[in-house]
């Protein structure tokens, strides 16, 4: 009895203390040569990166023949900061501000999006709406306007907004005939924050997009994309009149998220230029020499299922005038103002 | 590793030629022991990097074991709760990483010997005593790396049931008897939590997307074990332990691999009750 109890114990530890010892999980590891650096970098794009086919579609991006390209600009005799320039321009092939490489010295970037474009705003100008007597809700800064308009300037969604907070400002706007939220130059920060923000403009849950993340290491290796909703929010003010949300092409990555979630709210109206996109949430790796990388690795739809990375377009597009801005007066607020006058000529109730 | 495997696989071959029969004398003694102690930690996680950090372990043990009634009183308790943080660096120095997890586990052994593995020097005949016997262990962890973004740390939790088995040696020298413990716990099966491959935590948590993130973990995909060689010296009225743990946890998980190798310099004492 006391044999046949633990001879299959026995057996068992000797087979599994086996399997243990003899399978050691490691993962590939790159020389810290200035070759290593760059294989290390392509792979760890290939592995990761969530738009290879979307970039080969929209810019004839192929990953493989960047590889080919670049790998004969790299030798051991560069510098580092010679190949940190060479990295950096084999990422910017993808054109996305979420594609960064970051080293003591430098920080490397693509942000076309909103460089090569107008940039339709001007900071001083917008100040003299906000005034000197504006109120901060953590990062919103507003004010009642001369024609009964609230005005939101939403500059980071890096702040902790919270529904207390926008309750709170929103309860303070509310003998206003419309509101009109400013996210020009809103580089993003906290999804939850954004959507937060944008909880207060629905009475519905609303269905705002897809969701998909990488399952493997392959390039199609994707989940099956989810629904993304925005509840309305439980607790707090829930603004039930007209919205004009403006947009330039510095609106990136979480403001980016906001903005096409507003689009879904029934009373909102997007006006200004199209944003500059940014769907990817990124995730951060390294490189053997220790720059940082950081890379888009969740993908997020729109509601129909189309790629928001290089921005939601507006319903109205505006662009700052050039005779506005010699007379002081921001164009976008100005025609956002008009709007709200006559909500209904835009087929808002 | 290769070596260790090879004084394992001696140790647990020997375990076996010494098997001798059992006594039925019951016993009640109950061995407590805690220990502390420091070493080196080697970690990677290739959901948060694909090049392994390196430092400094700290860890904390507490045991309890007891004799049981069960199977003419052969069969011993053990509990164990393991506590381990630790600071580590990447290969070029430039990045922290904090780890920490707590593992508690309880187990039931089959002692071979004629006497037992709780007190051999007071129970047993035999210089040698052994047993071997499965446990129920949980973990709950996690590593950070200090650089922010949206997957700067990865949570570990496992519920596995492990096979292991215990060695002692009663070195005599003089009229005094210096114990020598070793334990080898290898999980066999079990379920573990895991993010998908690129999964951010935001979807899994935030939206309540969840994706095969609940995992069937088994010795092919966690290849794991844990070592503990210990040795009880008495000092007057007190026992005195000093020991090693080297711990290799690994996983591969929706792709994702996983290695923590720890070895930690332990000192603690040992106290023996009579349980009523």
């Amino acid at each position: 009895m006391k044999h046949s109890f633990c001879t299959p114990i026995l057996s068992l530890l000797m087979f599994t203390f086996t399997l243990a010892f003899v399978s050691c999980v490691e993962e590939e590891e790159y020389d810290n040569s200035k070759q290593g650096n760059f294989e290390a970098l392509w792979k760890m794009m290939d592995e990761h990166y969530c738009f290879f086919d979307y970039k080969q579609q929209e810019l004839g991006v192929n990953w493989d023949e960047v590889h080919s390209r670049y790998a004969a600009k790299v030798n051991e005799n560069m510098n580092d900061n010679q190949l940190f320039e060479v990295l950096c321009n084999m990422l910017a092939e993808l054109k996305d501000g979420h594609v960064n490489l970051s080293a003591s010295f430098d920080y490397g970037r693509n942000w076309s999006f909103y460089e090569d474009y107008p940039q339709n705003y001007n900071d001083s100008i917008a100040k003299l709406y906000l005034g000197h007597d504006y109120q901060i809700a953590s990062g919103l800064k507003y004010v009642i306007l001369d024609d009964n308009v609230g005005y939101v300037r939403c500059e980071t969604f890096e702040k902790g907004i919270g529904d207390g907070n926008v309750s709170m400002m929103l309860h303070n706007l509310a003998m206003c005939q419309g509101l009109i939220v400013d996210v020009r130059g809103n580089g993003g920060g906290q999804l939850t924050k954004a959507h937060t923000l944008a909880s207060h403009f629905t009475n519905e849950k609303l269905h705002v997009g897809y969701v998909s993340h990488k399952t493997g290491r392959g390039r199609a290796d994707f989940s099956y994309p989810k629904a993304e909703y925005i509840e309305p929010a439980v607790d707090g003010v829930r603004w039930q009149k007209p919205v004009v949300v403006l947009t330039n092409r510095a609106v990136f990555s979480a403001a980016n998220d906001f903005v096409k979630c507003m689009k879904q709210c029934p009373q909102v109206i997007v006006m200004g230029d199209t944003t500059g996109g940014g769907s990817g949430m990124p995730f951060n790796s390294e490189l053997p020499n220790g720059w940082q990388v950081r890379y888009s690795a969740v993908v997020y739809y729109d509601s129909e299922m189309k790629h928001t990375e290089f921005g939601v377009a507006p319903d109205i597009v505006v662009e700052m005038s050039g005779a506005d801005i010699a007379a002081e007066k921001d164009t976008y607020i100005e025609k956002a103002r008009e709007l709200l006058k006559n909500p209904a000529v835009y087929g808002i109730e | 590793m290769c070596k260790g495997l090879t004084v394992a696989l001696l140790l647990l071959s020997s375990l076996c030629a010494y098997g001798q029969p059992f006594s039925v004398e019951k016993n009640k003694e109950v061995l407590h022991s805690s220990m502390a102690g420091i070493g080196s930690a080697n970690v990677l996680d290739t959901y948060l990097s694909p090049y392994n950090y390196t430092g400094t372990d700290i860890r904390v043990q507490r045991e309890t074991m007891r004799m049981t009634n069960l199977w003419n009183g052969n069969v011993n308790h053990q509990s164990m709760m393991d506590i381990n943080v630790s600071f580590n660096k990447n290969r070029p120095g430039n990045m922290d990483e904090f780890v920490g997890g707590i593992r508690y586990s309880h187990g039931w052994f089959y002692n071979f010997a004629s006497g037992n593995v709780v007190n051999p020097v007071e129970r047993s005949t035999s210089r040698w005593n052994f047993a071997a016997g499965l446990a129920a262990t949980a973990y709950l962890g996690g590593i950070y790396i200090d650089r922010g973004g949206n997957n700067p740390a990865q949570a570990k939790a496992e519920a596995c049931v492990d096979a292991s088995g215990m060695a002692t040696y009663d070195m005599r020298m003089g009229k005094h008897h210096f114990l020598w413990r070793y334990q080898l716990s290898v999980p066999l099966l079990g379920i573990a939590f895991s993010p998908r491959y690129g999964q951010s935590y935001y979807e899994a948590f935030g939206m309540g997307h969840y994706d095969r993130n609940v995992v069937f973990a088994h010795v092919g995909n966690m290849p794991s074990m844990r070592h503990r060689i210990t040795l009880d010296i008495p000092v007057k009225h007190y026992v005195l332990r000093v020991g090693y743990v080297g711990q290799f946890s690994q996983s591969t998980f929706n792709q994702l691999k996983y290695h923590s190798y720890t070895h930690d310099f332990m000192v603690g004492f040992t106290k023996y009750f009579y349980r009523r």
